[in-house]
């Protein structure tokens, strides 16, 4: 009779340990949730469409994902085991990285996303904490497809912590994406960060 | 279809040679890993991802170039429609099987409306002054509806990423449609193989910006793709989205089941 006692106390103990290292999560309301949708996703829409040059364009997208986004929350989802793996100078160049990777790739594609609307579709709670906010996109001249907005509470703020678009989630596309380049470097998180260094150096050509 | 038999019959005499390393035991979180991953001869499938590359350089991607730069939008949507239209039977079979009524009566409308008023299926009448879009369906999503597990996963050449389970449906899906049985002599034969042209040129084409944008951005592009066409079919099992479809008939880079390009992870 002792041992499963042992075990459901030393259980507790290591979720006890565990809860500080959380990030403070209070439910999100669906309400709320989609009112920040559509706020940030017409911001995003009127920089999208202006005719500002790239680079000034560029700049306004990058301050609304800042402001918008979980960066950090989403960026060590993604990374998932090796973060614990990764030095802390490492895990400070891959927050870097990654957000720069995430502004580059969507101003890279700023040409495609000329005359982008989008429809605010109902929003669903789907996990304890999250909400899920669905929206239509439609692009002129291509089909309209289905992209849903993962919304978390982060210290009682609205913040974007994943995408889904047609039922694929963006974060765990790429959090098997990243674990994979990992891996074929030899199990180094140095081989992910010199991947994405190239990727941001081609994109800023 | 002898294609596809050939085609698993070389997969499963390679695949004993070609295992990936399953982690230690001890390695939890790695383990974890590599069972959500399903890809348990990833080394076979990374040799024949490779191929499929050389193939659709050489050849796919450019033909799909040419189709969208030569044939206007209208005409393209015209055969879509038509490919779409053929498939109808197959999709209405696997409503039935899979027990969705109203799915297969909506089906069954949308053949008849646009077979007669759609001109033969170039224009989808039915969704345009009906109200009733389409859907796709394939015997791998009756199976998996059924019960029946995915398998290991496979990605093959021209075929793109798939599973045994897929594969199968695939088989049946051709053997079950009544274009299969009906009809002989060369206009017939002529009219399949263009039927079998199209469907390519259509597929690939579906695809085109969405695997551009995968082959520019991802790190990892095979991982990319394994990770996309496994969500995006879990959410096509469950009738989830309601996308227009990207081809009449394509699975992931290549041919194979379905209404849609289901190796399409990316919003574009």
């Amino acid at each position: 009779m002792r041992t499963p006692r042992l075990a459901s106390r030393r259980l507790l103990l290591g979720a006890a340990l565990l809860l500080p290292a959380m990030p403070a999560r209070a439910q999100m309301d669906t309400g709320r949730a989609a009112a920040f949708i559509q706020a940030t996703g017409e911001e995003l829409v009127r920089v999208l469409n202006s005719a500002a040059p790239v680079d000034q364009r560029r700049a306004q997208v990058a301050a609304i994902l800042r402001r918008a986004v979980d960066v950090e929350g989403t960026g060590r989802f993604i990374l998932g085991r090796w973060w614990r793996q990764a030095s802390p100078a490492e895990q400070a160049e891959y927050l870097r990285l990654f957000e720069e990777v995430l502004i580059r790739n969507l101003a890279s594609r700023f040409g495609e996303y000329q005359g982008v609307t989008f429809a605010l579709g109902r929003a669903q709670a789907r996990t304890e904490d999250d909400a899920l906010v669905t929206t239509v996109v439609q692009r002129p001249g291509s089909a309209a497809f289905n992209l849903d907005w993962r919304v978390a509470d982060v210290n009682g703020q609205p913040r974007i912590v994943d995408l889904v678009a047609e039922g694929a989630s963006l974060r765990l596309t790429q959090r098997s994406e990243y674990s994979a380049v990992i891996q074929r470097g030899g199990n180094q998180v140095a081989a992910l960060l010199a991947a994405m260094r190239q990727q941001i150096a081609q994109l800023s050509r | 279809m002898r294609l596809p038999a050939l085609l698993l019959a070389a997969v499963l005499s390679l695949s004993v040679t070609a295992c990936a390393t399953r982690p230690p035991a001890t390695d939890r979180e790695a383990v974890e890993e590599f069972e959500a991953n399903n890809d348990p001869i990833e080394p076979f499938n990374r040799a024949m991802f490779a191929v499929n590359g050389a193939i659709d350089t050489v050849a796919l991607r450019p033909a799909a170039v040419a189709y969208r730069a030569v044939v206007p939008p209208p005409l393209r949507t015209g055969i879509r429609n038509a490919l779409g239209n053929l498939r109808a039977p197959t999709i209405l079979l696997n409503d039935i099987l899979q027990g969705a009524p109203e799915r297969a009566a909506r089906t069954a409308a949308r053949f008849v409306i646009n077979s007669t008023l759609g001109i033969g299926g170039l224009v989808d009448v039915a969704e345009w002054q009906f109200g009733l879009p389409g859907h796709a369906e394939d015997f791998g999503q009756t199976l998996a509806v059924w019960g029946v597990g995915e398998g290991p996963y496979l990605f093959l050449p021209v075929f793109g990423p798939s599973n045994p389970r897929d594969l199968v449906g695939t088989a049946v899906d051709a053997v079950a449609s009544p274009w299969f049985w009906f009809g002989q002599g060369e206009v017939v034969e002529a009219l399949r193989w263009a039927r079998f042209g199209l469907t390519i040129l259509d597929a690939r084409e579906g695809v085109l910006d969405t695997l551009d944008e995968i082959n520019r951005t991802s790190l990892d592009p095979y991982s990319t793709l394994r990770a996309g066409y496994r969500q995006r079919r879990a959410a096509e099992i469950a009738n989830r989205g309601a996308g227009t479809p990207e081809a009449a008939f394509g699975t992931g880079i290549g041919v194979g089941p379905g209404n849609r390009a289901p190796g399409d992870p990316l919003p574009r």
